[in-house]
């Protein structure tokens, strides 16, 4: 299962893939706080740069704009998708009952 | 296939060059040429990599290396594999001379950045990651490293002193080595108050932005005969890959191309981590050399940064790992930086390593990675 643009599983090769929904939820795997952007992200560090395992399964890649210091943060914390608008997909923390 | 040798290596101080990479390269490749007693017309094929040529508007290097050599009608071409590029060509060199297509082969490996300033080199060093799924959410060549870290830390409880000892040690061995870009020592302290690059990651886990040449000669045994430097048997010479998106690999612990590529030389060679004597790893932040020494299976997993913490892997340890001063300290100009870890093993075995001599120098592994592990070299060498 995989969330990156690909023809063929890039585990085991098999190329007959099906498409799914996902609820952009999911947890951390591991993240990191960065202070040293690139130039599409020049004015906003510090912020996250956080691997996320999606409730349907698959992994995606995600920052947060929130995050600042690495406490902020831990694997296995819950996360959402928040939008893709500007400069890629963000999340923000899954806390329930909050929209 | 023909048995080949790796004749002579040779590189510039890396840090920052006044010169072009181009003039540069040329220099490295004809003081390697000059060591191995070969003549440049000898070349028959040259393997330039410059990954970021193009930072000085530059492509297509090699025939104008070639010329500058004086051998402009030698075939030459670019070989690009993120930081494993001159290994890369390495290996090119290799299948040529050991099929018998060339006699000798010329690898040279250049970058120059020191023109740009940190944003500019930030973004461009994230291009060797995946653009789409990778960097346009935000990711820097330090922030995957830092991921990778932080999954480490998490999974072994380990403690920031332990890849401060890697750090550390790169330090101290590169004091030793006039190649190298920051030839002082650190102390823990100082490691420890460095600033924070991408979490857990300080300044001093990272290797720096440098400029910088090697070049390789490679050469068939029967076409050198008698050789006037002490010359590198090629046992093995592998190469591997895995999947481009890091979170996309079954796990975070280790990267799955060092693993196989690392198989693969063992076996061509017929040896094992026991039978090496001294190893150059790809260390770009001090989370790849712990993960290097265990993916090259000579420590457990989750056990090489407390190795490392006990002196295992200093210039006078059990195993000495990265005597240069490795990517953390001797530098690390991408493209370089694979034929200059050959240069490393080069000056062991031909005692010209001076105070950074390693106690026994018959065999020795050196380890280069593309980008977060996509690509992989691993190349074993001995004594004749
Ligand atoms: C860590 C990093 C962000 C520092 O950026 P930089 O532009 O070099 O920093 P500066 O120029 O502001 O350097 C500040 C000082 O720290 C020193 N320094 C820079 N990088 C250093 C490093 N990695 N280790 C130790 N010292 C370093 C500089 O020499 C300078 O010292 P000075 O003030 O005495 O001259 C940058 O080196 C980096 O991103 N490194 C990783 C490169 C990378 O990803 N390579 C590809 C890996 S596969």
């Amino acid at each position: 299962m995989t969330a990156t643009w690909s023809l063929a599983c890039p585990r085991c090769g098999e190329a007959r893939l099906g498409e799914i929904d996902l609820s952009g939820r999911g947890r951390i795997v591991a993240y990191t706080v960065q202070n040293v952007p690139g130039d599409e992200f020049l004015n906003e560090a510090p912020y996250a740069y956080v691997i996320v395992e999606l409730e349907e399964g698959g992994r995606i890649t995600g920052w947060m704009p929130t995050v600042r210091r690495e406490e902020d943060l831990a694997i296995g914390d819950r996360v959402r998708f928040s939008t893709s608008y500007k400069p890629g997909v963000q999340f923000v923390k899954d806390v329930p009952g909050v929209e | 296939m023909r048995e080949t040798w790796v004749v002579a290596a040779a590189s510039n101080r890396y840090g920052k060059m006044k010169e072009s990479g181009r003039e540069a390269a040329t220099r490295v490749a004809w003081e390697a040429i000059e060591r191995s007693g070969l003549a440049p017309k000898d070349i028959g094929y040259t393997f330039v990599s410059n990954a970021f040529g193009v930072a000085e508007r530059q492509a297509h290097v090699g025939p104008l290396i070639n010329t500058s050599l004086g051998i402009p009608d030698v075939p030459s071409c670019t070989i690009e594999s993120a930081c494993s590029s001159s290994s890369a060509g390495l290996h090119e060199a290799f299948v040529h001379v050991a099929g018998g297509f060339a006699d000798a082969a010329l690898v040279v490996g250049v970058e120059k950045l020191s023109h740009l300033d940190t944003l500019a080199s930030t973004s461009y060093f994230a291009m060797g990651a995946d653009y789409a799924f990778e960097t346009k959410n935000g990711a820097t060549f330090p922030g995957l490293y830092a991921t990778l870290a932080d999954a480490y830390q998490h999974a072994f409880r380990t403690q920031p002193e332990m890849f401060g000892s890697i750090a550390i040690k790169n330090h101290a061995n590169a004091a030793l080595n006039p190649h190298a870009q920051f030839r002082k020592p650190i102390s823990l302290d100082t490691y420890l108050n460095s600033p924070i690059i991408a979490s857990p990651l300080r300044l001093y886990d990272c290797c720096p932005f440098s400029d910088g040449a090697a070049a390789v000669v490679v050469a068939a045994k029967e076409f050198v005969r008698t050789p006037k430097t002490e010359p590198l048997v090629i046992r093995a010479s592998a190469r591997s890959g895995s999947i481009g998106d890091m979170h996309d690999r079954p796990d975070l612990l280790g990267l799955p191309a060092t693993r196989t590529a690392a198989e693969k030389a063992f076996r061509q060679a017929k040896m094992e981590p026991k039978d090496i004597d001294f190893l150059e790893v790809h260390d770009c932040f001090t989370i790849a050399e712990a993960l290097a020494l265990e993916d090259l299976g000579f420590y457990p997993r989750g056990s090489a940064a407390r190795e490392s913490l006990e002196g295992s892997t200093a210039l006078h340890g059990r195993l000495p790992v990265n005597p240069s001063g490795g990517l953390k300290a001797k530098g690390h100009p991408v493209s370089a930086t694979g034929a200059g870890q050959v240069v490393e093993i080069f000056e062991q075995f031909n005692g010209l390593a001076g105070a950074r001599a390693v106690p026994k120098a018959d065999t020795a592994l050196a380890h280069n990675v593309g980008a977060t592990g996509s690509s992989c070299s691993v190349h074993i060498f001995s004594r004749r």
